[in-house]
Order: C-alpha cells, then structure tokens, then sequence
C-alpha cells in the first residue's frame, strides 16, 4: 500500500525548476531513499511534502488523503514527521524539552504532561541521549543534535518519517550507529523516506531508491538495479 | 547628596523601572517572538489606564482589581488585531524582513485609531483619581503607597509570566515559535494561534502597566508614545527576549531617569534617548542579549 504519493510535483524558483514534475511514492513499512547529486532538488521535494512549500502545480497524498496546501502543524498531526539537512533544534531549551514539544503538539488527540514526559524519556533512551537530558539543545555535538531531531521527529507519532541528510558529517562509527538507528525505527513499524550522500548506507539499509537530477526523476529501483543503471552511473561520474 | 537623597534616587528609579520592565517584556513578545514592532504598543497602556480610571471614578471598582476586568478584554482585542491583521500580513509578505516593515506600518495606523477613539470618548484634559495616595517611609525617603504596591505587581507579573513559560504547553510553544516558528510548526504547533496569543498577551501587560500607572501619573490619551519609545530602548537594553533583561534594563532605565529628573528635569527623555544611541554604538545586542 502506498502511503504517501506524489503526482506531477513541481515548483519553480523564479523561472528555475527545482522540482520539476515528479511522480513518487512511498510504500507502507518500506525504507525509501531519495538520492541525487547536490542541486537536485532533493530537499525542495522534502519541503513539498512537509509543507514548507507548496507545490504548483501537483499533488501529494498522505494515506490517500491530498495534503498540498494543507498547513504544516496539520500535516504532523497526520503522522508525517521530518528532521533537517541543517540542524533545526531549538538551541535554548533543553533537550528534553526539544522531544516533549513533539510529544505536547505532534498528535491531534490532546496528551497529560506526565504522559508526555514519560513518552520524551523514553525516546530519549531510544536514541541513546538520556544522559544529556537536561543539557541545552545547543551545546551538544553534531551527531546528537541530530540525534534531538530523530527523536523529536518521533515525538509527533510519525507513520512516515523523512530524514534529510542523517548522516552528513558524520563520521563512520557514528554512520553505522545512525543506520542501526534507522533500521530499528523502521523496526517500530514507521515507514522512511530518506535523502542521504552516504552511498554505502542508503545502499545497504533502502528497499527502493529513487534518483533526482536537475529536479527530475531519472530513475527509481531497487539498490542493486541503480547501482547498474547506466544513467545514474552518468550523472555521478560525468560521462 | 545626603544619605537619603540617594535612597530617595535609587528606589525612586527602582519603583519606575518596574512598570519600564512590564512594558518591555510585552513589546519583547510582541517583537521578539511575533516580530511584531509594535508602535501602538504605548496605546494599549493608555487603554488600560483609562479603563481602570473609568471603572475606579464612575463604578468605584478598586483599581488593582480592575486588572482582571482590563486583562482579558485587552487580551481579546490583541489576539482578534493578530489573527486578522498580521496574520495575513505575515502569510502574504515575501520575506519576513517584509512582513517587518509592513507591520511596523500598519501599527502606526493602529496608534492613529485608538488614539483618536480615546480621544472622542474621554477628551484631550489630564485626569487623575487618588488611591493608596499616602506616604510609605523607607529609611527616611518616601515613597507613596500606590509606588510601592505597583512595583509589587510589576514583579509578581513577571514572575508568574516566567514560570508560565517554563512550566506549560503553551509556553514551550512560545518558547520554540520565538526560536524557529517554522520547525515549531513542523512539530505540530499552530503556529498563526501561538503568535496571536503572543501578540495578545503583549498587549495585555501593556495594558496591566497603564492599570498600574494610571494609581501613580496624571493620564490622557496622548500618553502613549513616550511610554512606547522606552519599552524600545529597554528591550534594547536588556537584550531582545530575556525576562530577566526586561527588568534589569527597566531598572537601569528607571534609576537614569531619576537621577536625571533629580538633577534637570526637562532633560530626562534626552537621556534616555542619548542612552539608547549609546548603546546601539557600543553594545546594540544589549546587556543579556544572546
């Protein structure tokens, strides 16, 4: 079943196509990956679904409902949750209360304080910040910050979960730990749609992969037939 | 200078940078966390000194119990200007130094408006009313018993305002919308209703500050833009945001203004304004700022 699909996505910036009509689509429970060189529209796609920016023309559908145009606090509460290329923490508040803000507004029906808390405690131990729970979001590591966004991102009871760039920056022991991180929340039963550069984790952990270029899809496929894909192997190389 | 001279001085500016302080912190929601500069701000003060003058003289409802009356109305009358005004102006401005300059503009408009109703309804003349009208003694100064009673409450807001910030929803939605309005409502904040309410709420502690000055000056509805332009130069003072640079720069503020009062008192709006460039030369993030 498709959770989320998209139909003839586009959107210029100025006379630019950054997206420029894209058909896609997400399978329930799989994990997709979105790849792309740099400029390739990966992220205005993401920004398209989230709401950040709308899509003219288009459509998007979330569990076969239309969600462009819809605004972004209703389309979290619908179950669609992302985190950042650049991380968007807020750097002031702590990091408990970076995750309880999803656990407080992420769903429709309302939650008790305690409730919350008990569910921010728990996330935080599901991606290993406990101890750095009362710690101000902004004088943490990357890779923790990161680690804020995935479980905030969760907070909000996601059924998709889009990670833009999880693993940028990172370096290797802490890609391994991020991609263990992102098969056991597909393990939870959420669905991921992920942009990634890391060529050795999107192949290893994506059912299916997807391939922007200029703002166009080139091709779509399992790791192995876009390891092979003649096109793809073009636009990262040159010819 | 004697001894008392100088107490007279210092808590004299303390008992005036209360009230700076509760000013300040509502434009701080309104700037810094609707981004809202709000030049009107100084109108809602007026409102709120006429509304408690009204109540007190024509109902003789007692002046610090008209906070709850001006309180929610004035809350009423920020959030519906929020939710029709700028919320649209925000949605339709390009960019959101746009949606700056465009709100500052249409505040001016608003000051227009309110001022002149206030006008029409109460006329141009000074009023004044007495209560708690008697002498407190503090170490051989004196105090007035409205002053004191005024700095109280000035307090006790910006407490309860603080704890309301840390301690709820709704201030952790406040908290995150002044961070990053755009991830907050990613996270499933509404983020339009959250900066009404902010909006809101700013307009209410000004209101709350002309309840309380309306026991201690003369008012009439010209009153306002004096009030507007210090709550601007202590935000600036105490950096944009901070409850604590709310009340550190309102004290400042008010102990300048004493001092300068004491020695020439036409002179005390120039110092604040010469303060003001200071600071924008030597320290424009302010005191606290981040």
């Amino acid at each position: 079943m498709q959770i989320l699909e998209g139909e003839g996505v586009t959107k210029y910036f100025g006379g630019l196509a950054a997206v420029s009509k894209v058909d896609f689509h997400v399978d329930q429970g799989e994990i997709a990956g979105l790849i792309g060189p740099n400029g390739a529209g990966k992220t205005t796609l993401f920004n398209l679904i989230s709401a950040a920016l709308v899509p003219k023309p288009g459509t998007i559908r979330f569990k076969g409902e239309k969600i462009t145009g819809l605004k972004p606090h209703k389309i979290c509460r619908l179950g669609l949750a992302r985190t950042f290329q650049e991380v968007k923490i807020f750097s002031n508040m702590t990091v408990l209360e970076n995750v309880l803000l999803g656990s407080l507004f992420g769903c429709s029906t309302g939650m008790s304080s305690a409730d919350a808390s008990r569910e921010a405690e728990e996330l935080l131990e599901f991606v290993g910040l406990s101890a750095v729970r009362t710690t101000p979001a902004k004088d943490l590591t990357l890779v923790n910050q990161k680690r804020i966004e995935v479980a905030r991102a969760l907070a909000t009871k996601p059924e998709l979960l889009m990670l833009d760039e999880l693993m940028a920056g990172l370096n290797p022991a802490e890609v391994a730990q991020a991609m263990e991180l992102v098969t056991r929340i597909r393990d939870k039963g959420i669905t991921i749609f992920m942009i990634e550069h890391v060529m050795k984790a999107i192949m290893s952990v994506c059912d299916r992969i997807m391939v922007l270029h200029h703002g166009e899809k080139i091709a779509e496929g399992t790791p192995q037939e876009i390891a092979i894909s003649k096109k793809v192997v073009e636009v990262y190389l040159g010819e | 200078m004697d001894l008392v001279t100088i107490l007279d001085i210092a808590i004299g500016g303390l008992l005036m940078g209360g009230i700076y302080a509760l000013l300040a912190m509502g434009l701080s929601l309104q700037y810094g966390v609707a981004r809202v500069l709000n030049i009107a701000h100084g109108e809602f003060i007026m409102l709120g000194a006429f509304a408690t003058y009204t109540l007190y003289t024509a109902f003789g409802i007692n002046p610090l119990l008209t906070l709850a009356i001006v309180g929610p109305i004035i809350f009423i009358i920020g959030f519906l200007l929020h939710r029709t005004l700028f919320t649209r102006l925000r949605i339709s401005s390009p960019s959101p130094g746009a949606f700056e300059s465009r709100s500052l503009l249409a505040t001016f408009g608003i000051l227009f408006i309110i001022q002149n109703l206030a006008l029409i309804g109460w006329g141009a003349n000074l009023r004044a009313y007495s209560y708690l009208n008697f002498g407190v003694n503090l170490g051989g100064a004196i105090f007035t018993a409205n002053r004191l009673v005024s700095l109280g409450f000035a307090i006790g807001i910006g407490l309860a305002f603080y704890i309301f910030l840390v301690r709820t929803r709704m201030g952790k939605a406040i908290r995150a919308a002044a961070q990053d309005p755009a991830t907050a409502s990613l996270m499933g904040v509404n983020i339009n209703r959250v900066l009404a309410i902010c909006f809101g709420l700013g307009a209410v502690m000004a209101g709350f500050a002309g309840t309380l000055l309306s026991m201690r000056v003369p008012i009439n509805p010209a009153m306002g833009m004096n009030y507007t332009i210090i709550a601007i130069i202590v935000i600036v003072l105490g950096g944009l945001g901070s409850i604590p640079g709310s009340f550190i720069g309102g004290f400042i503020l008010g102990i300048i203004g004493t001092v300068v009062t004491y020695i020439e008192p036409s002179l005390s709006l120039a110092a604040y304004y010469f303060i003001f460039m200071l600071l924008l030369l030597v320290r424009p993030k302010g005191i606290l700022g981040k």
